[in-house]
């Protein structure tokens, strides 16, 4: 090898503008608005795994045989490269026709144009089985955007089996607040010689700190797309959260690690946990993996704050490109795939309980155990009167990773609560753009 | 010896018709081994529109407002001013410097320890090189770095290790203020492509200068100091360049081993990172591919400082 100052300046030249020459080159499935036999095929996108792909393609399956001459040609993958991949396609000028989208991605494109409004094509997807608060969740003023793939919450599971053990009374999931969670966790915890910790949850995430805002009687977003949360109410959040922790109820500093994965790798699986925070259309999983003896209570502080804080969620709704080709083909597999039963019976609860309450209530029968208690709970709550929630304002992305940033901060006692909240309303404020 | 590179071997006088003995003229028709040859490199061609374009779009993309799904709005040099006032642009930066200048020179001087190691003359040297190359191919995988988020995890393998000794060992990869640190040691451990270049540079030294060395009473050290740091400082020179660019442009290490979130805390926020979230989680499209160009610039201008500072310090054997 003989380097000469030549070849060295060439050399480093080259590696040089490869640097700025990096290229984005993930491979994308194109729209499929080709028609086979004079019949339309609709380009359909989600996320998710294999189990979730085998009952949607089952669900699907049934829709073809009910309307011949539509082909539906589905992509999905996993959350994040999805996220990527649908800004990618709307950028290229090709959307697909249905989507999954996201609620902390819906206002980037609702206010942009680009989904269709659902609210002029009524007569199309029927809506008259969804309750209000359903109805809501992807309001925009008078316009909405999306329709629940299908509806859950979060609700606090707690594992019997280490009640029993350490001879701990769970309290009462209806009427329990968040100072008998306190005092539950440090019982667990001390009757285990902290080996088990009684409780644990990311304060950073937002459906979490959401619940206890509202509770306070704040909205977190407003129906203006502002930050209602206010100072007093983040401080006291995370005072509580390391009130717990320093009473060795709540994990350590550092406990909780990025790892994501499901139910299998969580604190609750290992029984390193009694008790956490779940999204309630995983409760099968959760039990499943940590033993099928798990309790699903409420939130705590439902009854002894100033008002109730859980509200009808969905892990995502559907949207239509407001760009679709094939609107009317678009509109007619979106309301199977909220009103038909035979849509929901194919998917189960994978992405939730039937957002249609006539469907949900019709399905429920054949769901599994589990899946059933998780429905019951959640059919339960609509019947409530909730405070109604509002959409995710856009730059609701740059606020989660603010929070989450904060919320270490305080974990490890690098910024008081104070400060912390401070530095969150300030960052929060610039990211909504005022 | 030198060949004149202008000149081709094939260039011969023409046969048919051309005066003989006057001044040699280029045919006019490429010959067609030249053909041959750009038909090979088309698919290289092909593959560069792919790369040339976004280039120069991107660079457009940078002066306007664009937000994936309208079309982009020209503010001019608002980007730019943007990024001045942006804090965690600068936690951005300052994360992507100290990962830098940490973790290049050490990885520098690991994979030339190593090297002369190896250049003793080990038996089974193809072995070892292999072994030792391993990480810089496995370093920058999403599965490597899991496993050692594993490792370095509050109950990993550091930890228990520590803690035979009664160290009560911190969360390595969610401590702020260890994060970074746990990413620079395992950049470090991938020294296995400098290595092997330093390990040929290495060769390339004639044994003479040593012996000569060593019958004048030069120490080790002062053989090091004299003879291979100099005749290898090309390569140094060479390596250093290489290792500035690809660790300005760190990105799944950081990604990876927070989740996408740069976290805890910001301490692992790459500037590459930064710009990812900008472009795709906040379609700020248009501030990303700002960033994106003033990542050139600071390259570019690192690496021209590296050449002037290189007059001082690299010796050319020819």
């Amino acid at each position: 090898m003989v380097l000469s100052r030549r070849n060295l300046v060439k050399l480093a030249a080259l590696t040089g503008l490869g640097a700025g020459l990096t290229a984005c080159g993930r491979g994308f499935g194109g729209g499929g608005d080709g028609s086979e036999g004079g019949g339309v095929q609709l380009n359909m996108v989600w996320w998710g795994d294999a189990s979730r792909a085998q009952k949607t393609q089952a669900a699907l399956d049934i829709f073809q045989k009910k309307n011949p001459g539509v082909t539906v040609k589905t992509e999905y993958q996993d959350s994040g490269p999805y996220k990527d991949k649908l800004a990618t396609r709307f950028a290229a000028g090709d959307p697909p026709d249905l989507m999954m989208m996201r609620m902390d991605s819906l206002r980037e494109y609702a206010d942009r144009g680009a989904l269709l409004d659902l609210n002029r094509h009524t007569g199309a997807v029927g809506v008259s089985g969804l309750s209000e608060s359903v109805k809501s969740l992807a309001a925009v003023g008078d316009k909405n955007y999306g329709i629940a793939s299908g509806l859950n919450t979060i609700g606090f599971v707690v594992n019997r089996t280490l009640t029993e053990k350490y001879g701990v009374k769970i309290p009462d999931g209806n009427t329990w607040g968040w100072k008998d969670l306190a005092t539950f966790a440090r019982e667990i915890s001390e009757a285990s010689g902290k080996k088990v910790y009684g409780t644990g949850f990311e304060p950073a995430t937002l459906a979490n700190i959401i619940v206890y805002t509202r509770q306070r009687g704040e909205d977190f977003y407003t129906s203006d797309g502002r930050l209602g949360i206010s100072e007093a109410t983040i401080v006291a959040w995370f005072e509580m959260v390391e009130a717990m922790r320093k009473e060795g109820g709540f994990p350590p500093a550092g406990f909780f690690e990025n790892i994501g994965g499901g139910a299998e790798q969580s604190y609750l699986a290992k029984g390193t946990l009694a008790s956490q925070i779940i999204p309630t259309n995983n409760f099968l999983s959760y039990n499943a993996a940590a033993g099928g003896n798990l309790a699903l209570l409420r939130m705590p502080g439902e009854t002894t704050e100033k008002r109730r804080g859980q509200s009808i969620d969905t892990p995502a709704l559907w949207s239509i490109a407001a760009q679709s080709k094939h609107q009317a083909e678009a509109l007619k597999l979106l309301d199977f795939l909220i009103n038909d039963p035979d849509a929901s019976k194919a998917t189960g609860t994978t992405r939730g309980v039937p957002a249609n309450a006539e469907v949900a209530a019709e399905v429920k029968p054949s769901l599994p155990h589990d899946d059933q208690v998780a429905t019951d709970y959640l059919i339960a709550l609509q019947k409530e009167d909730l405070p109604r929630a509002y959409t995710y304002p856009p730059g609701s992305s740059a606020i989660a990773s603010s929070l989450e940033s904060i919320a270490t901060e305080v974990e490890f006692g690098r910024q008081t609560p104070q400060q912390a909240a401070r530095a969150f309303l300030d960052a929060g404020r610039k990211a909504l753009g005022g | 010896m030198s060949r004149p590179i202008d000149t081709p071997v094939l260039d011969r006088p023409a046969a048919n018709g051309a005066p003989a003995g006057g001044p040699r003229r280029r045919r006019p028709a490429r010959p067609p081994q030249d053909r041959a040859g750009y038909l090979f490199l088309l698919p290289w061609f092909i593959g560069m529109l792919f790369t040339v374009i976004p280039f120069f779009a991107s660079l457009y993309l940078a002066f306007t407002d664009y937000n994936l799904l309208n079309p982009p709005t020209w503010i001019g040099l608002d980007n730019f001013a943007e990024m001045l006032r942006d804090p965690l642009l600068h936690q951005s930066l300052k994360v992507t410097f100290i990962y830098t200048f940490v973790s290049v020179p050490l990885s520098l001087a690991a994979a030339l320890g190593v090297a002369m190691l190896l250049n003793r003359g080990v038996r089974g040297l193809p072995v070892y090189r292999a072994v030792f190359y391993l990480p810089s191919l496995l370093g920058g995988s999403v599965a490597i770095v899991l496993l050692w988020r594993y490792i370095f995890g509050l109950d990993g393998i550091v930890n228990a290790f520590l803690g035979w000794f009664g160290i009560d060992g911190p969360g390595w990869t969610t401590d702020p203020d260890y994060a970074l640190t746990t990413l620079i040691v395992l950049h470090i451990w991938t020294f296995g492509s400098p290595m092997v270049i330093f390990l040929a540079g290495l060769r390339q030294i004639p044994g003479m200068y040593y012996e000569a060395a060593a019958i004048d009473g030069a120490s080790r050290w002062r053989q090091f100091r004299s003879i291979t740091l100099p005749l290898l400082s090309p390569i140094i020179f060479f390596n250093l360049i290489q290792s500035l660019i690809s660790s300005f442009q760190t990105f799944t290490q950081g990604f990876v081993m927070s989740g996408g979130t740069g976290g805890p805390a910001g301490s692992t926020l790459f500037y590459n990172l930064y710009l990812y979230q900008q472009g795709f989680s906040q379609f700020h499209m248009g501030y990303a591919s700002a960033m994106a160009w003033m990542l050139l610039v600071i390259i570019a201008a690192f690496t021209a400082i590296n050449f002037l500072a290189a007059k001082y310090w690299v010796f050319y054997d020819n």
